[in-house]
């Protein structure tokens, strides 16, 4: 038992652990990419063309940039709420909840309230943030006060937030028609669009702002610092003074607001009012997306509009071959499995036989070194 | 017992046990009689649970022979020293509670019938019987869960003895039981040497050991210093044994002046531990400016419990505690800006987050200070730690690097820097500040802390380890059973004084119900 060899992997400098913050999701998407690869040849098509496909038909001129980007703004909602969460120690997986709640708030606020423009946007902005918060209260609270289990509360609050929002559409507040949707929301709380080929609003601008915010006040606040503390370990963060309830009830009440924004731009940039049903589960990809960003809110950016590509092109790839786009949700499960198992960097540099690790006692590292 | 090799059913002979350079094991010998009760004594870390490791295939051993009737042998597992007849019963129990008794007994040798289903009615009847032939009452049925620790650990022994072994380890095996279930747990111990079982037995409690044992083995620091029979000693001669050092280190310091304030006063205090029991009880103390009190006491008595209510991570059941003339917080954070610096045990757990950097372990704790409006000032954070990994010279430290990378030794050193650097802090609790930490860095920790004394602090130490209470308290309290047994001047105590308050001999409580004087009436 070499004390050495076993201190090495985390003596790494700086620079090569920056590094590897790179380089888990880089290795994800490759080893997602090859075993996309032999799927796609297993049924029959040119993996080549299809990945072509992918990324022509998301990254090619103007208008297919632009469906990227609109596909990349919830993500950036939910992404960025999820990995606030998770960088403090909390699995909020509860924010597809949370962004249909919020989209509900703003629908409502958008049609019943009639305000100019400049006034009317931010409170249903605000209203949208209030519902997610709340959504996120539940399983916040019972975390933090009886130590309940988020993970599974907030599984139990998505289905719930889905029938909720579901009643509102078809009954309460059901518009006219045969579409189970609430009213239009009134023009003066609809979010600008830039072009007439593809729905992508002001939103994304808010999203942006948002990754930005959150990334500083992550590395350069108390706050930020605090939550990170927490997040690596509470006992020690609760040891050294910094009030853990308080702060992880706040981070999870924040995450769940910004999941709330998600709903916001849903119903006031790009269906112009709340729809029952509208998500194709942006709160269960916006944890792929922070996972694949490694919970940086800067990575949120790059991997929402990798995903977001995906999805646009998996339109195409819908049209032009004999595949249907589920092809690439299986690349984008793929990803997060690999990131689960924390592959890549890690088990590479600790690739030793396991007994050596295990049996080491805790305190025996004590010996070489002053 | 004669020492004739043939009688002797495990024969450990010069075994050496190093983890990287340090050794836990020097040259040890020690031979297990058939129908022989062997106590191995000694304080915590003396390398009693090292030894019976490697005797149990759990730690393989560097050096040295293990013979099993007088043949050598080799386990690289348990589950080897298993089919060779040795067994452990565990000090933590390892059972399922949601099985039944007869489930938990055969889990992993379950007796099968064809197309290898389980042989339940098999499995329970074998149970009944063995429980019924080593007088272990215990029903196959029963939920493990439901029983009460003293009939769990009977399933442990049954555990063993169903896999036929002749040798068994008991790893503290009293250290969760009731008197009452120690008495019982010494019945069934006398029984099973009686039909010609070896029992090793694993205690730091001194009445057990002439209570039950035939002979027994003395380790400290890894070596085993003595091997008598029973009839031959007495309890203060064990103790002696035990804590008698050849080499005494002690820190050169002045006469304490004590000030006259009183930093620490705890009065009355009551507060109860894992299981709901007392752990500390009605126990009062009191630390003032400019002096080091050391608490000396057998792990497990108390002390972790105490410390926790004063640090303010367990609430008090009863009683008071004062720092610095207030009334203690309701969250750390209080008790910091009281004025209290905490150097905790479990550097890993509490004092340090492992996979931060060093200047991160360094700032959490001092957050006021690099406050700028909202934001952290990480150049000033950076800055003062920088001048603290020279000023309490942590070696190997850069700011980047993750704490969990440094030694224990260094390690500390951080936990050190950042309580003791704060200039409001006037009272010091240092836990265990030398555990897993190597000799240089022994010495400059406690150099610190009577630095620390001789600037007007009060120090409060907690420490398994004797000669650390002897080498830099002025005063030593001794904690036994939840209670403070004797307060002594540590100029004019003496370490086997010390001992015998620790091992519970000159108080009036009764542990075992059994009698130093009469060992055999027990049972």
């Amino acid at each position: 038992m070499s004390v050495e060899t076993l201190s090495a992997p985390t003596t790494r400098p700086y620079l090569t652990s920056l590094l590897s913050a790179v380089v888990n999701p880089i290795m994800a998407l490759a080893i997602a990419g090859i075993l996309g690869a032999l799927l796609v040849m297993a049924l029959g098509e040119n993996p080549f063309e299809v990945y072509w496909l992918l990324i022509s038909g998301s990254l090619a001129g103007i208008p297919n940039i632009l469906v990227t980007l609109q596909m990349m703004t919830p993500l950036l909602f939910t992404g960025l709420a999820v990995a606030i969460s998770f960088r403090a120690g909390l699995a909020n997986i509860g924010a597809e909840g949370q962004m249909l709640v919020g989209a509900l708030c703003a629908g409502i606020v958008g049609f019943a309230v009639d305000l100019p423009a400049l006034l009317h946007v931010p409170l249903c902005i605000a209203a949208a943030f209030a519902g997610g918060m709340a959504w996120a209260a539940v399983p916040a609270f019972l975390r933090v006060k009886f130590g309940v289990n988020e993970l599974v509360v907030c599984l139990m609050m998505n289905p719930i937030a889905l029938l909720l929002t579901g009643y509102f559409a078809t009954h309460v507040l059901k518009a006219p028609g045969p579409t189970n949707k609430l009213p239009d929301v009134l023009p003066s709380a609809k979010l600008s669009t830039f072009s007439f080929y593809s729905q992508v609003n002001t939103g994304l601008i808010l999203a942006l702002v948002l990754c930005v915010v959150l990334a500083i006040i992550n590395a350069r606040t108390v706050r930020g610092f605090e939550w990170k503390i927490i997040g690596l370990s509470p006992k020690f963060a609760y040891y050294g003074g910094i009030d853990v309830p308080k702060r992880a009830l706040n981070v999870f009440l924040l995450s769940g607001g910004v999941a709330g924004l998600a709903g916001a731009e849903q119903v006031m940039g790009q269906f112009g009012a709340y729809y029952d049903n509208f998500s194709p589960g942006y709160g269960f990809d916006g944890i792929a997306v922070a996972m694949l960003a490694q919970f940086h809110p800067i990575g949120v950016i790059f991997s929402a509009f990798l995903f977001g590509a995906l999805n646009s092109g998996s339109g195409v790839l819908q049209m032009m071959t004999g595949l249907t786009k589920h092809l690439v949700q299986v690349l984008q499960f793929i990803v997060v499995l690999v990131l689960a198992a924390k592959i890549s960097w890690d088990w590479l540099t600790h690739f030793k036989k396991p007994s050596e690790i295990t049996m080491r006692p805790s305190r025996s590292s004590t010996t070489s070194e002053t | 017992m004669a020492s004739d090799t043939s009688k002797h059913v495990v024969e450990m002979r010069n075994i050496v046990k190093r983890f990287g350079n340090f050794t836990a094991i020097h040259n040890a010998n020690i031979t297990i009689g058939r129908g022989e009760i062997h106590a191995l004594v000694g304080e915590n870390g003396a390398g009693k649970s090292t030894l019976m490791n490697v005797l149990y295939g759990l730690l393989p051993r560097t050096e040295g022979d293990v013979l099993l009737r007088g043949k050598s042998v080799h386990f690289s597992t348990p589950n080897d020293a298993i089919a060779q007849g040795i067994g452990m019963v565990h000090q933590h129990f390892k059972l399922a509670p949601s099985f039944t008794v007869a489930e938990n007994i055969v889990l992993g040798a379950e007796p099968t019938l064809a197309m290898g289903r389980l042989n339940m009615r098999r499995a329970e009847t074998e149970t009944g019987e063995l429980s019924k032939r080593f007088g272990l009452d215990l029903d196959p049925r029963a939920m493990v869960g439901s029983l009460s620790v003293g009939l769990r650990q009977r399933v442990e022994i049954l555990k063993t003895l169903y896999r036929k072994a002749e040798v068994l380890v008991f790893d503290e095996p009293t250290a969760v039981l009731t008197p009452q279930e120690t008495r019982e747990l010494f019945a069934t111990m006398r029984q099973l040497a009686q039909s010609g079982h070896s029992i090793i037995f694993i205690t730091h409690k001194l009445r057990e050991v002439l209570a039950v044992s035939d002979r027994i083995s003395v380790m400290k620091q890894g070596e085993i210093v003595a091997t008598i029979d029973n009839k031959d000693v007495t309890a203060q001669e064990i103790a002696s044994l035990m804590v008698g050092r050849s080499v005494l280190l002690r820190v050169a310091k002045d006469e304490a002046k004590p000030g006259g304030r009183t930093m620490l006063n705890i009065r009355n205090l009551t507060a109860l531990g894992e299981r709901g029991e007392n752990a500390v009880h009605k126990l009062s103390l009191s630390v003032r400016s400019g002096e080091i009190v050391g608490l000396a006491g057998v792990q497990g008595n108390g002390q972790d419990e105490l410390v926790e209510c004063i640090a303010g991570l367990r609430q008090p059941a009863g009683g008071k505690i004062e720092i610095c003339d207030k009334p203690l917080g309701a969250t750390p954070a209080d008790n910091r800006a009281l004025g209290l610096a905490y150097v905790p045990a479990d550097r890993g757990g509490v004092g340090l987050s492992l996979q931060s950097s060093i200047w991160e372990n360094m700032t959490v704790g001092h957050l006021p200070k690099f406050k700028r409006g909202q934001f952290l000032s990480i150049g000033d954070a950076r800055a003062r730690a920088d001048e603290l990994i020279k000023r309490y010279d942590v070696r190997g430290a850069t700011l980047d690097k993750a704490a969990g990378s440094l030694s224990g030794g260094n390690q500390q050193k951080v936990q050190i820097a950042r309580e003791l650097s704060r200039e409001d802090g006037s009272l010091i609790i240092a836990e265990q500040p030398s555990q897993g930490v190597d000799i240089g860095a022994i010495e400059s920790i406690h150099r610190i802390l009577v630095e620390m004394r001789d600037a007007g602090k009060a120090v409060f130490v907690i420490s398994a380890d004797l000669d650390e209470i002897f080498s830099i308290s002025d005063r030593i309290l001794v904690i036994y059973r939840g209670q403070i047994v004797a307060d002594l001047k540590a100029s004019d105590a003496t370490q086997e004084e010390v001992g015998r308050y620790m091992g519970g001999l000159e108080t009036p409580i009764v542990d075992t119900g059994a009698s130093v004087k009469e060992p055999a009436r027990v049972c």
